[in-house]
């Protein structure tokens, strides 16, 4: 292969090519001595507690598995959970009070599983490649094709961003705090995340604070569904939505663009780079993302059935925003029910806020070359850091600006997820089979089936969004 | 596909003696640090090496500047979307 060249197209790079090659054996290994750098030796310490945890599963069968995957869990259940967003879980909040139990239950099961066909391919990526995803579409396709990625991910980052700290505001409002204080709280957390200089500590803290993403849980209990019902409606499908066309389209659009979107691709190939995981863990990875999708699934729905009073008492929802669902639910579920719903959309977006902003900054760093580790200290990697802070901090005051038209972000966030995913797909199908960068960790022919088959779903769901906009009395708007 | 059968752990190049009989890893020693990670892991070797453009064929650029078409064009429609939804306000 030709010597390929850098963005600019002037200095010459030596070919990347797969290999599972250990440093210590590579023939650059005597120059790679004096040019380790805190980032090399923060991972070689991760991976050192994984070599550790294998070697005492072979010594002792009984819990060593255990061991090794609680080491490497974490960026599939980071996405997951940090796509189970405010805007995200508000539209399954939506639906729950618009529909009740039925076709959506399990509609939103199968959009997670779409998830995990689209993210499975970011952990053999990242873990074959070691690089991230705005990285490696940058190589391999050129700046042309690399800023209009680019764009969409930004745009569609920066929105969803906003939206996470509407859902902090509006959280935290049930409880009577000020709008300033709530977004400065969120802010805080966003920005101590960061503080740890260290990858693991930050990936345990999120992972902490995403775990209470499961507070929709005990609030679906509280509204004592019909569980018959439930799983009449997860095998048959019915009863199926009535109603304007154009409502349940908007819906199932927000309901993909809830578990599929351009974001996660970035963020979990670059967490998965970032914790140093190599292709030996790729089974890992996996079952770390399946454990995302179920949990996500579980809170999902759980969202879903919280709102199902609403539906049975035939209140209006349409026009909710976080707080008011949880006031509209307490008659229904009671104060604690309330305070649950309220307190789990602000804490899913304050983990959606960390993780959509690392996911810009990750993003950032790879095009512009820069250090971009969560293991670089902030003096080493000041772009990379000042990218996050700083978008994090933009949605956060525009989220404070006085009548500003932020529901219409709400509106539109989710369906741009969706309306922008397909190129990101073609670019992630493209480079998961481009045997140059994935060696033998390739798809194999299902994984294209499934992936392709998700691609057409979302541009046929996306044209009929489209036409039922420009032409609304076909589907009886 | 057949993929190559993963090696044993006993038997990977991260089961280096310096890596794994020790408790605490000397992460001073560059050598334990190399030991640990593949070759392409190490920041100053990702910087020195690139995957390089692939040669993207007439059918694949259909399918990026049609996907683009696409893109622009449903955001044109998201914003058709918003501006009705906005006449609409009281």
């Amino acid at each position: 292969m030709k010597a390929p060249k850098d963005a600019s197209g002037s200095a010459p790079y030596r070919s990347a090519h797969p290999t599972t090659e250990s440093a210590a054996h590579s023939s650059e290994a005597r120059s790679l001595v004096g040019l380790l750098t805190h980032e090399d030796r923060d991972r070689a310490r991760d991976r050192w507690r994984v070599t550790q945890a294998r070697w005492k599963e072979r010594r002792s069968k009984a819990f060593g598995g255990i061991s090794v995957l609680w080491l490497l869990v974490g960026p599939g259940v980071l996405v997951f959970l940090g796509e189970n967003d405010a805007p995200s879980m508000l539209s399954y909040a939506a639906t729950g009070a618009r529909f009740g139990i039925g076709f959506f239950l399990p509609f939103v099961a199968l959009t997670f599983l779409m998830g995990f066909v689209v993210q499975e391919m970011t952990v053999r990526l990242g873990a074959v490649t070691h690089r991230g995803h705005a990285e490696l579409i940058f190589d391999r396709f050129g700046k042309f094709w690399g800023f209009f990625s680019m764009g969409d991910l930004v745009l569609g980052n920066f929105l969803t961003l906003v939206t996470e700290f509407i859902g902090i505001r509006a959280g935290l409002g049930f409880f009577g705090i000020r709008p300033v204080i709530a977004v400065g709280v969120g802010l805080a957390v966003v920005l101590a995340a960061i503080t740890t200089g260290r990858y693991w500590t930050w990936e345990r803290v999120t992972l902490g604070l995403a775990i209470f993403n499961g507070l929709f849980v005990p609030a679906a209990i509280l509204a004592h569904p019909n569980w018959s019902a439930v799983g009449h409606a997860m095998l048959t499908w019915t009863p199926l939505p009535k109603g304007n066309q154009s409502e349940i389209l908007l819906l199932i659009l927000a309901d993909i663009g809830a578990t599929v979107t351009p974001w996660m691709l970035f963020f979990q190939q670059s967490a998965v780079v970032d914790k140093g995981m190599q292709p030996r863990d790729i089974k890992a990875g996996q079952f770390d993302t399946l454990l995302g999708v179920v949990l996500a699934a579980t809170f999902g729905i759980a969202a879903i059935l919280a709102t199902v009073p609403l539906f049975h008492h035939g209140i209006d929802a349409s026009q909710f925003q976080a707080a008011q669902f949880a006031e509209a639910l307490e008659p229904w579920i009671g104060h604690t029910g309330a305070a649950l719903f309220a307190l789990g959309i602000f804490e899913a977006g304050i983990v959606a806020a960390i993780a959509i902003s690392t996911s810009s900054a990750y993003a950032f760093g790879e095009v512009l070359q820069t250090g971009h580790s969560l293991n670089r200290p902030l003096r080493d990697a000041w772009p990379f850091y000042s990218t996050l802070m700083g978008s994090a901090c933009a949605a956060a005051g525009l989220v404070l600006i006085p009548r500003a038209p932020l529901e219409f972000v709400v509106l539109i966030v989710n369906v741009i997820a969706v309306l922008a995913m397909p190129p990101a797909l073609a670019f992630l199908l493209l480079l998961v089979n481009d045997r140059d960068v994935m060696g033998e960790y390739v798809n194999r022919t299902w994984d294209n089936i499934a992936g392709v088959t998700v691609a057409v779903f979302l541009i046929c769901v996306g044209i009929a969004f489209g036409l039922a906009t420009l032409f609304p009395k076909w589907l009886g708007g | 596909m057949n993929r190559k059968k993963e090696r044993g752990p006993a038997e990977s190049p991260e089961f280096e003696p310096a890596a794994a009989n020790s408790n605490q890893p000397n992460l001073d020693d560059p050598r334990v640090v190399l030991t640990l990670l593949e070759a392409d892991q190490v920041v100053a070797e990702k910087r020195q090496t690139r995957f390089g453009r692939r040669r993207l064929s007439p059918r694949v650029r259909v399918l990026l500047w049609g996907l683009r078409s696409y893109v622009v064009l449903m955001l044109v429609i998201v914003l058709i979307q918003v501006l009705r939804a906005m006449r609409a306000l009281p």
